[in-house]
């Protein structure tokens, strides 16, 4: 099937299309813009923008290193000093805002004497151990040193004194600190305290004394600790666990997504010699902007241990006995001809991919089955799964910067998603956000009204008899996040139903129109939106109900379903990456490829389908997900009709077009009949406190198969255990 | 008319050298060629060492291996006394002069590539990923 969707994407864009061309034919109109000249050049700014991005705008990269978009302007590196006409002295231009007719040299000796001035100050202090430095090839002082640094030194140490020597400290398992190399930037205070909302970082000390640290010793107890590595201009502060594995210049840096949450942080796995050295952020302004959790950039040595590189078979003994893919199938195979199609049953883990979902579900659909079901449970009353709003996060990681009262019911985003707490606070901080809590008292690193602890208080909230109704009501963004785990509980319909009922309310009051959605639910599992939008059920009471002959569990590890709920004869096949909780009760184990090794789609809480690409080949015998799915249809005869991968998507857009669109939002609008469908849940929420699983940061490093494997997390939680005990 | 009457007698004492016509011809396919000359000694291992001065340099002294390993026969199988002779590294075969046997000398063995003695490299490098091994009961 030829698809046009470019061209239906054109259509659907034709609204802006046109007011583009509007635009395009009225004159070119500069209000309120002041002109400054960079370099002679002409160049038109907002008001109040700064000389340095004034020269950005004019295509003039200025040298800096304490300056960080970010971040919030320091000022103290003086490396962006600037000569500007008619100052006595050269301007730190990061700091300085713009003036009407501002004439900025960028090039002149002045600016240029001055920068090497500044570099020559900061190598003085600076050692000289590049060549066993971390940061090297990757260092801001190494490359402005090449561009803008005189190119003879004037240091010499007659009298053997020694360069600036700072003891290094102990900020946890995850962040080393050398702090010589440290040039007083303070990017990481900044980060701490602004992003991540841990004031544990700071300065002691002035002049030639002043030391960047914590005071006194602790670990730096962050769930965002890791960016402060990619922040850090020098290499003061670099990544414990990658210390002296590989070069920047050495490893292949492929462009992927991380799957450690539902977000989806568009991250860049470096590759040699066919191993994932390390895991760093991407840019990607509608997810995660340039940062990414703890778990996302560490958790990545997990991906080496406990795998699953070949296939087993469990032997007369009751054993697992390793062998080749032939007999695996094999023993699967007769099985599954032993039983009837509506006999057999699968449940998907928190890690597959949309590929291998789809040609899980269409392969049991083949055999006459339609127990598919998830393992992240979802209340199926109301409208259910069946309406994509119902289970989204509609308002989109980057709407919480347009919301005014967000209300967060049953959730901890801080350890569930992250990236999307970041989120929140950065629009706390410049937005002045409301933000309430329904459910356990949580340190969300900003804060908020604690509306109560149970759902008899999200019925206090819809009637307008709770303080915070007030609020509420007078909000013209409103926003209400769900936790997915409250949801999981057997009143989670009725939960669903009151936020639903809440949000339409709150929709007809502010009046923020259709385009501005209330209701988001967040997920904490990467699969679980692809699984969703493919139509697996939610939840495995189907299966509980209807106890399956054989079960197919795709990397489900979380013991959503256990020997004790499952007949004894009944045959478990485990595929998956780890060997983990769902392998050990399996009787055939198909070893199947981790996120970094195969060309998958994953689609995020938002609803935002993306691409990972292949870093490196699965170990040993594990192959890809969804092949391991279309040969086992082959060896059953009914081969699914799909042989390579674009067959696959083209399928996936079949079952559910937005799955084929990589990097878009399909945005779900269904709300008004999900709430009418929801009025038919009967049950009333139980008077249960809304506490979300993850509370403190000890249990938000290991959550899934891969980091449960880590030796990194495990260094991580006992850390946090130990710092939890500290009195600091 | 009277060099080629030289050729024909130099064949026939080539061919009584090596036993006859038979034999000769056994030679010829064992080994590529026929030539005679002055036996200089013998190996542990059976191979016959030849010195011929009227070759020119390079084919005055060969080898002829051992019939124990028929058409097998192999470069390796030289030991290295004999290789400094066969070789013109040195003038006296080490019939002549015995080299000095040291304790740490071990026995000569040929090249055993394509043999089941066969020397296979194996990786001493921790493996990259670590492999579930599934418990037993």
């Amino acid at each position: 099937m030829l698809r046009f969707w470019p061209l239906r994407r054109a259509v659907q864009a034709q609204v802006p299309l046109t007011s583009l061309v509007r635009q395009s034919s009225t004159p070119a109109a500069v209000p309120d813009k002041l002109e400054v000249f960079i370099d002679g050049k002409p160049v038109y700014v907002e008001p109040g923008t700064t000389v340095l991005q004034a020269c950005a705008a004019g295509g003039v990269e200025i040298p800096r290193f304490c300056y960080h978009d970010r971040l919030s302007i320091a000022g103290n590196c003086r490396m962006c000093l600037v000569e500007v006409e008619k100052s006595p002295k050269p301007i730190a231009s990061c700091a300085m805002p713009v003036m009407k007719g501002m004439r900025v040299k960028t090039d002149s000796p002045v600016s240029r004497k001055a920068r090497e001035g500044v570099m020559e100050f900061l190598l003085v202090n600076h050692p000289l151990d590049c060549p066993i430095c971390d940061q090297g090839g990757e260092c801001d002082l190494q490359d402005q040193s090449m561009v803008f640094g005189s190119d003879r030194s004037r240091f010499t140490d007659v009298a053997f004194t020694g360069k600036r020597a700072v003891e290094d400290k102990n900020v946890g398992p995850l962040v080393k600190t050398i702090m010589t190399r440290c040039i007083h930037c303070t990017r990481c205070i900044r980060f701490a305290s602004e992003v991540a909302g841990v004031d544990d970082l700071g300065t002691t000390g002035r002049g030639n004394d002043m030391q960047v640290g914590t005071y006194v010793e602790k670990m730096f107890k962050s769930e965002l600790s890791g960016n402060v590595i990619d922040l850090c201009p020098v290499g003061a502060l670099t990544s414990k666990p990658y210390a002296f594995t590989a070069r920047p210049w050495e490893t292949k840096k492929i462009e992927s997504i991380d799957v450690m949450d539902a977000i989806g942080s568009n991250i860049v796995v470096s590759m040699r010699t066919n191993e994932v050295m390390r895991i760093i952020p991407r840019l990607n302004e509608d997810v995660n902007e340039e940062w990414i959790s703890d778990k996302t950039r560490f958790a990545y040595d997990g991906l080496k241990r406990q795998r699953l590189t070949t296939p087993f078979v469990r032997g007369q003994d009751g054993n697992l006995v390793a062998t080749d893919w032939e007999n695996a199938f094999i023993a699967v195979a007769e099985k599954l001809n032993e039983v009837s199609g509506e006999q057999v049953a699968a449940v998907a883990g928190g890690l597959a991919d949309a590929e291998s979902l789809v040609a899980l579900k269409d392969f049991l659909n083949r055999m006459g089955s339609e127990a598919l079901c998830t393992e992240e449970i979802f209340p199926m009353d109301g409208a259910g799964t069946d309406l994509r709003s119902n289970y989204l996060l509609n308002t989109g990681i980057s709407g919480v910067e347009e919301a005014d009262v967000l209300l967060l019911i049953g959730t901890n985003p801080r350890y569930e998603a992250p990236i999307f707490n970041a989120r929140i606070r950065k629009s706390w901080v410049h937005n002045e956000l409301q933000v309430g809590l329904l459910g356990s008292p949580v340190d969300l690193s900003y804060e908020y009204d604690h509306l109560g602890e149970s759902a008899s208080e999200l019925e206090k909230l819809a009637s307008g008899s709770h303080p915070f109704s007030q609020l509420l009501s007078s909000a013209k963004k409103p926003m209400i996040v769900v936790g997915s785990a409250i949801l999981q509980r057997s009143d989670g319909a009725a939960l669903h139903a009151a936020a639903s009922q809440l949000a339409q309310n709150l929709r007809a009051k502010s009046g923020c129109g259709e385009d501005w959605k209330v209701l988001n639910v967040l997920h904490r599992v990467a699969s679980q939106v692809a699984a969703l939008d493919i139509g697996y059920k939610a939840g495995v009471d189907y299966i509980r109900q209807n106890p399956p002959k054989v079960l197919y569990l795709l990397g489900a590890d979380e013991e959503a379903i256990t020997k004790q709920d499952l007949p004894k004869d009944t045959f478990i096949i485990y595929q998956g990456h780890h060997g983990d909780r769902g392998a050990l009760m399996a009787d055939v184990i198909f070893p199947g490829a981790a996120y970094t090794e195969k060309d998958v789609t994953y689609v995020n809480t938002e609803g935002r389908a993306q691409l990972t690409r292949q870093a490196v080949t699965p170990p040993g015998l594990a192959r890809n997900d969804w092949k391991i799915v279309r040969a086992l249809s082959e060896i059953m005869g009914m081969p699914l009709p799909y042989d390579k991968i674009q067959d696959v998507r083209r399928r996936l857009g079949e079952v559910s077009p937005n799955l084929g669109r990589h990097g878009d939002v399909e945005e779900a609008n269904y709300f008004k009949q999900a709430q009418q469908l929801a009025q038919l849940v009967k049950s009333s929420p139980s008077n249960e406190p809304l506490s979300p699983p993850i509370q403190s940061l000890k249990d938000f490093y290991m959550t899934d198969a891969i980091s449960r494997a880590s030796q990194t997390m495990a260094k991580c939680v006992q850390a946090a255990t130990e710092a939890e005990k500290s009195k600091y | 008319m009277s060099k080629y009457l030289e050729k024909f007698s130099r064949m026939r004492t080539i061919i009584a050298d090596n036993g006859g016509l038979i034999n000769s011809i056994k030679t010829i396919y064992r080994t590529d060629e026929l030539k005679s000359g002055r036996l200089v000694g013998e190996d542990g291992f059976g191979n016959k060492y030849y010195e011929n001065k009227s070759y020119f340099m390079g084919r005055s002294r060969w080898v002829d291996y051992s019939l124990a390993v028929n058409l097998d026969y192999d470069a390796s199988q030289v030991p290295p006394e004999w290789h400094r002779w066969l070789h013109y590294i040195a003038d006296e075969p080490p019939t002549e002069a015995q080299l000095v046997k040291r304790k740490w000398m071990i026995n000569h063995s040929e090249n055993p590539t394509g043999t089941d003695k066969i020397y296979v490299p194996y990786s001493t490098v921790k493996p990259k990923v670590q492999a579930w091994s599934p418990p037993s009961k």
